[in-house]
């Protein structure tokens, strides 16, 4: 699961980010542009990853998760999962925009970009706890009954 | 890039405003395709997959409209205070998500 791994490098890239811009200097803005720069190219990773593997394999998932007793691992998370992704890869899309700028010097910048990654740490929480209903999903439909 | 104003580029505005734009139409597709099977038939005509369709539509918007901003005020971006662009910011992604959750949670 791939696009697993290339979340929870995102969400540890988000937590980095968020820590490193609370102690914004002129030593640190180099690494923070470079964090913000990779968090969106792992996320891209996970998203095409993942998109593929949704759009190619998940539907023989689907069917299984709604014979068995938690239909709600697909109607709820993986319903909500697939199209909150989106605002996530528009956030870690954004967040090298928002590094961009003089995070050493300027207060301002810095809010912007604490507020993006740590919306793009809880968005990135939530997908991996989506992830893992759903496949909770599938397991508890293959139980022997 | 236009830093005189606050001190960020017009880009972290411009593409802010996008993004919260963005947000909150991500959520709105999300409603009018489980809605309306027109919607659902165009999007799965589009590309082939109705969710390939969804996200390419929504980057697109979130690059076309953070452009645009960026054009205004003859090319120097919108003008409004940093507070207030977070403030936009937080609420167009907060009310995407709660929305997406919401309509799911009550049964799509």
């Amino acid at each position: 699961m791939a696009h697993v791994f290339f979340g929870v490098a995102c969400l540890v890239a988000a937590v980095w980010i968020f820590v490193d811009v609370l102690h914004a200097s002129a030593t640190n803005q180099a690494r923070i542009r470079r964090m913000s720069r990779a968090a969106a190219v792992v996320m891209w990773l996970s998203f095409l990853i993942g998109g593929y593997w949704y759009v190619c394999f998940y539907n023989a998932d689907k069917n299984i998760i709604l014979k068995g007793p938690w239909p709600f691992a697909h109607n709820v998370f993986m319903e909500t999962k697939e199209h909150l992704v989106i605002m996530l890869l528009l956030l870690v899309t954004y967040l090298p925009i928002a590094a961009s700028n003089n995070l050493a010097a300027n207060r301002e910048a810095r809010q912007v970009v604490l507020w993006v990654s740590g919306m793009i740490a809880l968005l990135a929480l939530l997908m991996e706890g989506d992830g893992a209903m759903i496949a909770m999903g599938v397991k508890v439909a293959l139980l022997p009954k | 890039m236009n830093m005189e104003n606050t001190g960020i580029s017009k880009y972290t505005i411009s593409f802010g405003l996008s993004l919260a734009l963005a947000s909150v139409m991500n959520a709105l597709l999300v409603v009018a395709k489980e809605k309306i099977p027109t919607v659902m038939a165009g999007l799965k005509g589009l590309t082939g997959h109705h969710w390939v369709s969804h996200g390419v539509i929504i980057l697109v918007l979130f690059a076309a409209f953070g452009w645009m901003f960026a054009q205004a005020n003859g090319g120097l971006g919108p003008r409004i205070p940093v507070n207030r662009l977070i403030s936009l910011l937080v609420s167009g992604v907060a009310a995407g998500v709660l929305i997406i959750c919401g309509f799911y949670l009550m049964g799509g």
